[in-house]
C-alpha cells in the first residue's frame, strides 16, 4: 500500500479548469454586454490544460502500478475525514488499483481528446466557456466516482455525472426539448439511484463498512450470506440500469441526444453509462455471490442488446441510430457481466469507448459539416465532400459491427465465447446476442451508406457541406487509430496470447471468478473456440455487405418495409413502445394525480381549511361580541352563574 | 343563647339567596346596590356562625369576628364608590336604571 | 329565653329582606334594608359577638344607610315611574334567581337532615358570654391579620379619592379661553350648562321590578 498523495490532483484540476471556466463565462457575459474582449476564449486552454494534467497523473500513476509487483499493485491517496459519525465516520479517499488505472486512462484520455474537439464544434456559441465548465465538471464528477474507496465517495460522484448529464443534455434549453430530455434523463437516473442507495444501505448492514474493499473481502469470505446479499445485488443493478442505459430504464439515452454531440460522445457513449458496468465490477464478489442475479443482469443485458439494435435499424438521425447503438453496446456489456466474465465486460467498454466516441465525433463532424442536418435521409454522398470524417466514420462502423481484426470484433466475440461457455440458459442468451450482432453489423453499414454513398439527396449549392477543421478532424484520426488497434488489449486464448486486459484486471476480479469457479469451471475447448470465432466474422461481414447494399440508393428499403409490415415497423422505431408505454402508464397517471392534487386538493381541501378556520373565527367572534352588549343585568347575570360555577367546582372536586 | 349554629347558617342562607334574587332581579341601581349590601351581611352571618362552631370555652375561635370585621370594611368602601358611581351616572342619564346603561355595547 | 328572641329577630331581618327585594319604591327599599340590619346586630348580640354587633350598628346602620339615604333623597329617586311593565330582564335571571332559590331550599333541607335538635356543633358552655372582647380581636388584628389590616387603610383611603372625583361636578373651564367638554363624548359643550338636576322639572323615573316574588 503505497500512500501517493498526487492522485487528489487527478479530480482537483478539472474541479478547478470547472470553478475557473465558470468564472470565465461570468466575465464573458458582461463583456458581451458592455462590448469589448471575450474572455471565454481562454476556457478551452484552462479546460484542456486541466484535463491534460489529470491524463498525466493518471499515466504516471499506471506506470507506477505497473512497475510494482502483482500482488501489491494499489496506490492509496490519504484519507480525509469528511463527517465524524461516532461509529460509522465516512472518509474520502481514493484507491488506484488496475481497474481505476483503466477507467482513469480511458476517462481522462478520451476526455481530453472530446475537449479539443469541442473548441472547433461549440465555436461561436454564447455559452462557450460555460460548456467547458460543465464538460470539466463532469469528468471531475466521473474520476471521483472511479476512484473513490468507499460507496459515499462512489456516490457522490455518481449524483454528479447525473447531475453534469442534466446540465449538458439541457445545454440549449432555449430550443424548449432539451431542457424535457434532460429531465427526462435526470428522473430515470433518480430511480436507479434509489434502488442504488438502498441496495448499499444493505451493504453496510451486512458488512458494517462502506468501504468498498472492507465490502469485498466480506463478500469473498462468506459468500453464503443469503437472501440479503442477493437483494443487495439485485437492487445495485437496479441503480446500474439507470445510470448505464439499460431495460427498463433506457429511455431517456435517445432523448439525450438533444445536446451538444461531444456531449453525446463523451457521456452517454464513453464514460457516464459506463459507470455501471464499472459499479458491478468494483463489488464482483457480491455479484458472484448470487447467481440468480447474475442471471438477471445477463438477460437483461441480452434483451436491451436486442431492442437496441433492432430500434437502431429503423431511425433516420444519424445521433439516433448510434445512440440506440449504444443501448445495445452497453446490453452487451452487461451480458458479458452476466456470465460472469467480468474483464470481458471491461475489455468491450475500452472498445466501446473507442469506437463510440469515434462514431458520435464523427456524426457531429457530418453534422456541423451540413449545417446542422441531421436527418440520413437528406444526406449521401458525402464521402467527396468531408473525406477524413468518411475515413474515420468507416473505421469505426468497422469496429462497432466487428468486422474481423478491429477491436471491436474481439472484444464483442469474447463476451459471446463467454456467454456460450456458460451452457445451460446461457445458450438463449447467446443467441439473442448473435441475432443483436447480426443486427449491429446492418445498421451501421446502413448508416454508412446511407450518410456517404449514393445520390446526393439534398441541394449540394444550396448547403455547402464542407469538411471539418483540424481541431475537430485530428481527435478522429486519433480515436480511429485506437479503435484499430485497441483490440490487441485482449486476444482470445486460442492465439496463445495471455488477455492482457484480463491479466491486468485481475487483482480485481480474482474474487468474483473464485466464488463463481466454485460452482463449476467453464471451459471451451478450442475447436468450440474457432467455431465462434469463424461464426462471429461470418455474420458481421455478411450482414455488413447486405445493410451496405440495400442503402447505397437511398432509404428507399425503409419505407418498402414499412409498407409491408407497417406495425413491426412501428414497434421497432418506437423502441418496443417503451416510450409510448410509459407515458401512458407512468406519466399520464402522475401528471392527472398531480393536477388533481393543485386543483382539488390544494384549492379546496387545504386552502378551504386555512380560509375555513379564518371564516369561522370571524363567525364566531361576530356572535361571541354580541355578549358586551353593555347591559349590566346580563353581566350581572353572567357574574352570578360564574361565580355559583366556580364554588360548585369547589364543594365538588 | 343556646340555638344551634346550623340554625344561624340557615338564616344566613336564606337572606343570601334573597340578596341573589334582588340583585338579578331588579333595574332599580340603588335596589341593586341593596342587595349586595344584603349578601354581604349574609356572609358575615355565616362567618360568625362558623367561629361559633369552633369555639370551645377554653380556646375561642377569633376568625370570625375579625374576618366579618373586614367585610363590614370592604362593604363600606363597595358602597361608597357604587354610590358614587350612580351618582355620576345619573347626572348623565337622569336616570338610574340597569338598562339605561348601554353605551359600551360590542 | 334568648332563643325566642333569636327566631323573632331571624324572622324580621329576612322579613326585612323581602322588603329590600320587593319594595316598588326604593326609599322603602333602604328602609327596609336598614331594618335588617339592625335585626342582624340583635341576633349577632345574642350570639355572644357583642363588638361585631356594636360595629354593625355603627358602620353599616350608622353610616352605609345614611349614605344610601342621601344619594335617594339627592337624587330624589322616590319618585315611581309610570305603570307599565317593562318585559325582559337579563336572559334567565329570572330563572337563575329561582334556581338559587330552590338551591338554598335544598341547603336548608340539608342542614334540617341533620338534626333539628342537635346542637353538636356549638359548646352550650358559651351561651351568654362575649366571645369578641377588644383586646382579644386587637392582638389578632396585630399579630396574625395585620397584612389585611394595613391594606384596608389603603383601600380606604384609595376608596375617598375615588369617590370624591366620581362624585364631583364639573364646573365649567378651568382656564379663561379653554373649551369645557363633555366627559364621556369630549365634545365641546357650551360654558354653564350643567347636567345637575334642579327640581321638579326633570325625571322621568322607571323603576319596575317585573315581578314580585316574595320568598
Amino acid at each position: 500500500m503505497t500512500l501517493w498523495d498526487p492522485l487528489w490532483l487527478i479530480i482537483l484540476t478539472p474541479l478547478l479548469g470547472s470553478a475557473v471556466c465558470g468564472v470565465l463565462h461570468a466575465l464573458s457575459l458582461r463583456a458581451r454586454r458592455s462590448g469589448g474582449a471575450e474572455p471565454g476564449r481562454l476556457a478551452p486552454l484552462v479546460a484542456c490544460g486541466a484535463i491534460g494534467v489529470s491524463l498525466l497523473v493518471s499515466i504516471v500513476g499506471f506506470a507506477k502500478l505497473w512497475g510494482a509487483d502483482a500482488s501489491a499493485r494499489v496506490i492509496e491517496s490519504s484519507t480525509w475525514r469528511w463527517i465524524d459519525a461516532g461509529a460509522f465516520p465516512i472518509d474520502l479517499s481514493l484507491w488506484f488499483d488496475p481497474l481505476a488505472s483503466v477507467m482513469c486512462l480511458v476517462i481522462t484520455f478520451i476526455g481530453l481528446l472530446i475537449h479539443v474537439y469541442s473548441v472547433g464544434y461549440m465555436k461561436g456559441d454564447p455559452g462557450f466557456a460555460k460548456f467547458f465548465a460543465y464538460l470539466n465538471l463532469f469528468v471531475a464528477a466521473m474520476l471521483v466516482l472511479v476512484l473513490s474507496r468507499n460507496l459515499v465517495g462512489l456516490f457522490v460522484g455518481w449524483e454528479g455525472v447525473g447531475l453534469c448529464s442534466y446540465l449538458l443534455i439541457g445545454f440549449w434549453y432555449e430550443k424548449g426539448w432539451p431542457a424535457k430530455a434532460g429531465q427526462k434523463a435526470f428522473v430515470m437516473n433518480r430511480i436507479g439511484d434509489a434502488c442504488f442507495l438502498i441496495g448499499s444501505f444493505l451493504l453496510v448492514d451486512l458488512f458494517a463498512s462502506l468501504d468498498m474493499q472492507a465490502i469485498v473481502a466480506g463478500a469473498s469470505a462468506n459468500p453464503d450470506v443469503g437472501g440479503k446479499l442477493t437483494l443487495a445485488a439485485l437492487l445495485l443493478f437496479g441503480g446500474a440500469c439507470g445510470k448505464s442505459a439499460q431495460f427498463p430504464l433506457f429511455t431517456w439515452l435517445p432523448d439525450a441526444m438533444a445536446g451538444p454531440t461531444p456531449v453525446s460522445a463523451l457521456i452517454h457513449a464513453a464514460t457516464m453509462v459506463t459507470a455501471g458496468i464499472y459499479l458491478l465490477v468494483r463489488l464482483n464478489p457480491v455479484f458472484a455471490a448470487s447467481p440468480e442475479v447474475l442471471f438477471v443482469v445477463g438477460g437483461v443485458g441480452a434483451l436491451t442488446a436486442l431492442i437496441g439494435a433492432s430500434t437502431a435499424l429503423m431511425q433516420r438521425d444519424i445521433k439516433g441510430v448510434l445512440a440506440y447503438s449504444t443501448v445495445s453496446q452497453l446490453g452487451y456489456m452487461f451480458l458479458a457481466l452476466g456470465s460472469g466474465a467480468f474483464g470481458a465486460a471491461v475489455f468491450h467498454l475500452v472498445t466501446h469507448a473507442c469506437f463510440k466516441g469515434l462514431l458520435f465525433l464523427g456524426a457531429g463532424s457530418v453534422i456541423h459539416g451540413m449545417h446542422e442536418e441531421q436527418d440520413m435521409t437528406r444526406m449521401g454522398g458525402l464521402r467527396k465532400h468531408m473525406p477524413r470524417t468518411f475515413l474515420a466514420m468507416v473505421i469505426g462502423a468497422a469496429a462497432l459491427s466487428g468486422l474481423p481484426g478491429l477491436s471491436g470484433y474481439f472484444s464483442k466475440d469474447e463476451i459471446l465465447a463467454h456467454t456460450f461457455a456458460n451452457g445451460g440458459f446461457h445458450y438463449a442468451f447467446w443467441a439473442v446476442g448473435l441475432v443483436s450482432a447480426a443486427l449491429t453489423a446492418f445498421y451501421s453499414w446502413r448508416l454508412i451508406s446511407l450518410t456517404f454513398f449514393g445520390e446526393e439527396r439534398f441541394d449540394v449549392d444550396a448547403v455547402h457541406p464542407h469538411e471539418s477543421p483540424p481541431v475537430m478532424t485530428v481527435p478522429l484520426m486519433v480515436l480511429a487509430v485506437l479503435a484499430v488497434t485497441a483490440g490487441v488489449l485482449g486476444l482470445p486464448p486460442v492465439l496463445h496470447v495471455a488477455h492482457g486486459l484480463s491479466t491486468w484486471l485481475a487483482p480485481v476480479t480474482e474474487p468474483g471468478r473464485a466464488i463463481l469457479a466454485a460452482h463449476g469451471e467453464h471451459h471451451l475447448s478450442h475447436t468450440a473456440e474457432w467455431i465462434l470465432l469463424g461464426l462471429g466474422a461470418g455474420i458481421a461481414l455478411l450482414f455488413a455487405h447486405r445493410g451496405f447494399h440495400t442503402y447505397t440508393s437511398g432509404a428507399g428499403a425503409d419505407d418498402a418495409a414499412a409498407e409491408r409490415r407497417p406495425q413491426l415497423a412501428r414497434f421497432l422505431q418506437d423502441a418496443w413502445t417503451l416510450d409510448s408505454s410509459y407515458a401512458r402508464l407512468i406519466v399520464a397517471p402522475v401528471k392527472l394525480g398531480a393536477f388533481l392534487l393543485s386543483t382539488v386538493v390544494d384549492q379546496f381541501v387545504i386552502d378551504g381549511a386555512v380560509n375555513g378556520a379564518a371564516t369561522t373565527t370571524r363567525q364566531v367572534a361576530g356572535r361571541v361580541r354580541t355578549w358586551t352588549d353593555g347591559s349590566v343585568k346580563s353581566y350581572a347575570l353572567w357574574m352570578t352563574a360564574g361565580s355559583a360555577a366556580l364554588f360548585c367546582l369547589w364543594v365538588w372536586s | 343563647m343556646n340555638v344551634p349554629s346550623e340554625h344561624l347558617l340557615v338564616v344566613a342562607t336564606i337572606l343570601f339567596s334573597m340578596g341573589v334574587l334582588g340583585f338579578l332581579i331588579r333595574r332599580n341601581l340603588i335596589v341593586v346596590l341593596a342587595s349586595v349590601e344584603l349578601m354581604l351581611n349574609a356572609a358575615n352571618l355565616s362567618f360568625l356562625a362558623g367561629s361559633r362552631m369552633h369555639s370551645t370555652v377554653g380556646n375561642v375561635n377569633l376568625d370570625g369576628p375579625v374576618f366579618a370585621m373586614f367585610v363590614i370594611l370592604v362593604a363600606a368602601a363597595e358602597a361608597a364608590v357604587g354610590l358614587a358611581l350612580v351618582i355620576a351616572l345619573f347626572r348623565l342619564k337622569q336616570s338610574v336604571g340597569a338598562e339605561d346603561t348601554c353605551e359600551l355595547r360590542g | 329565653m334568648a332563643e325566642l328572641l333569636f327566631y323573632v329577630l331571624s324572622a324580621g331581618a329576612i322579613a326585612c329582606a323581602a322588603g329590600v327585594i320587593a319594595s316598588r319604591s326604593p326609599l322603602r327599599s333602604v328602609l327596609s334594608l336598614l331594618g335588617s340590619f339592625v335585626c342582624l346586630a340583635g341576633i349577632y348580640l345574642l350570639a355572644g359577638f357583642h363588638f361585631l354587633a356594636a360595629a354593625q350598628l355603627l358602620v353599616y346602620a350608622g353610616a352605609i344607610m345614611v349614605l344610601f339615604l342621601f344619594v335617594v333623597m339627592l337624587l330624589n329617586l322616590d319618585r315611581v315611574a309610570a305603570e307599565d311593565e317593562r318585559p325582559g330582564s337579563a336572559l334567565g335571571a329570572r330563572r337563575l334567581g329561582v334556581a338559587f332559590v330552590a338551591s338554598s331550599v335544598l341547603v336548608l333541607t340539608g342542614l334540617f337532615s341533620i338534626g333539628w335538635d342537635s346542637a353538636s356543633h356549638a359548646d352550650p358552655a358559651l351561651a351568654g358570654m362575649q366571645l369578641d372582647d377588644l383586646t382579644s380581636i386587637a392582638a389578632l388584628l396585630f399579630s396574625r391579620y395585620m397584612l389585611p389590616f394595613e391594606a384596608a387603610s389603603l383601600l380606604l383611603l384609595g376608596t375617598m379619592i375615588a369617590v370624591v372625583v366620581l362624585a364631583k361636578r364639573d364646573r365649567g373651564p378651568d382656564r379663561a379661553g379653554a373649551v369645557e367638554r363633555d366627559p364621556y363624548t369630549l365634545a365641546p359643550r357650551d360654558v354653564g350648562e350643567n347636567l345637575d338636576p334642579g327640581g321638579p322639572e326633570v325625571v322621568v323615573l322607571e323603576d319596575e321590578p317585573e315581578e314580585v316574588h316574595i320568598v
